[in-house]
């Protein structure tokens, strides 16, 4: 049996999404991913059309495993869990960065 | 099919109202999710309890779930001869799928039942674990996937997927990268779910990477720093020749432009050499009388600034 092969793109290469789209990939309803836009957890890339880079999708995603996860069933409260997951992300990366530096 | 006893995991008895198994499920999660826990097995026991409550939270999966009747942990068992017609719909082979898939099987149907117009494939995530060689030159990796998929009526099968997936050159440590089309198939038209592949590359023994940038040490002799050198140095796309400048101090970065991780729209990082002055532990007689000669001659004082801040 052949094995299909298939290609793998970086996430800046993919096409920008909509809300719905949005809504659609993650899991999260479009009235929770507006909540956690105002709390700033992430923005869209054009305010007018409200269109979303595809790096959006990985937010949203993260989003929904925390909620489903931790059975968290406030989209405040997990807005700020994701700002302090992001917040560890990023110092894990300035982490590998002041390493890869040292 | 195994029996797995879902309030046992959960810690609470079988009359449990969804109140108290929310809370023992979220207790559990604060436990053992992997992103908090410091568990040594804190994956699989979570993963036993997501299982878990991810069937007693729903109200119609826990009821058919308590329909299977009381079994031991770990006994083979099948469902009661009625409960497929009650539970599960049509025709559904009990034989190639676990508990899990069973109840996974009914959200499907949950989810798709009543609905008539087309239903979007789910999104697949995968985790793939590349060399540094396999980050830098791109890497053709063969993955395998258990994927759940549901028929028109809705019904729940596992079917194992094989692929290849082309990993482009120049990806980094901790990236996300997008197979489109590649999850769950869609149902009724409804577009193919995409396949998200987090990304992990082992660490190298001579560099460290920094987005598309690398670093690496430099070890000089220290005549080799104040006389100036070339060195042999090696570089991911091979060896190159380096200037080592005469007065080359410790910490000093000398950069090989555009030698560190390339992607294919042309992107670039450069290579750093992070110069390392080191000193020869041992040293012979001769060694040792040419350093005290160096030593009398010089009136270099590593240590001036000491002076100028206590003064």
């Amino acid at each position: 049996m052949s094995i299909e092969t298939v290609e793998a793109i970086y996430l800046e290469h993919s096409e920008q999404l909509t809300l719905v789209e949005l809504a659609e990939r993650s899991g999260l309803s479009e009235y929770e991913l507006r909540e956690l836009i105002e709390c700033g957890v992430f923005a869209p890339v054009d305010a007018a059309t409200w269109t979303f880079e595809s790096r959006s999708v990985v937010v949203a995603r993260t989003a929904y495993r925390l909620r489903e996860e931790f059975a968290l069933d406030d989209t405040h409260a997990l807005a700020v869990v994701l700002r302090l997951f992001q917040r560890i992300e990023a110092l894990q990366a300035e982490l590998r960065v002041t390493r890869a530096r040292r | 099919m195994k029996y797995k006893d879902y309030y046992a995991v959960l810690g609470v008895p079988r009359e449990a109202n969804e109140d108290d198994i929310k809370k023992a499920y979220r207790k559990l999660a604060r436990k053992y999710h992997p992103d908090v826990s410091k568990e040594t097995d804190a994956e699989e026991k979570f993963k036993e309890v997501g299982e878990a409550y991810e069937t007693l939270k729903d109200p119609e999966k826990r009821a058919a779930y308590d329909q299977l009747g009381r079994h031991s942990a770990g006994e083979e068992f099948r469902p009661p001869p009625d409960w497929q017609q009650s539970f599960g719909g049509a025709q559904f082979s009990f034989d190639d799928i676990d508990l899990a898939d069973l109840f996974g099987g009914m959200a499907g149907r949950q989810g798709t039942r009543g609905r008539t117009g087309p239903i979007p494939g789910a999104d697949y995530e995968a985790g793939v674990r590349l060399t540094f060689e396999q980050a830098y030159a791109g890497a053709e990796i063969e993955l395998d996937l258990m994927a759940v998929e549901y028929d028109e009526q809705g019904m729940a099968r596992r079917v194992p997927h094989r692929m290849k997936v082309r990993i482009p050159s120049g990806v980094t440590d901790g990236q996300k990268l997008r197979v489109p089309g590649k999850g769950g198939k869609g149902l009724r038209g409804g577009r193919d779910g995409d396949l998200y592949l987090d990304i992990a590359v082992e660490s190298h023994p001579l560099y460290r990477a920094d987005g598309l940038d690398l670093h690496m040490d430099l070890p000089v002799a220290p005549w080799e720093a104040v006389l100036g050198t070339n060195v042999q140095m090696p570089t991911p796309a091979g060896t190159v020749s380096l200037k080592v400048p005469p007065g080359t101090r410790a910490g000093q970065k000398l950069r090989l432009a555009g030698r560190g991780f390339k992607r294919a729209d042309g992107t670039a990082g450069h290579l750093y050499a992070n110069v390392q002055i080191v000193v020869p532990t041992v040293v012979d007689d001769r060694q040792r009388e040419l350093f005290r000669e160096l030593a009398g001659a010089s009136s270099f004082n590593p240590r001036a600034q000491f002076e100028q801040e206590t003064r």
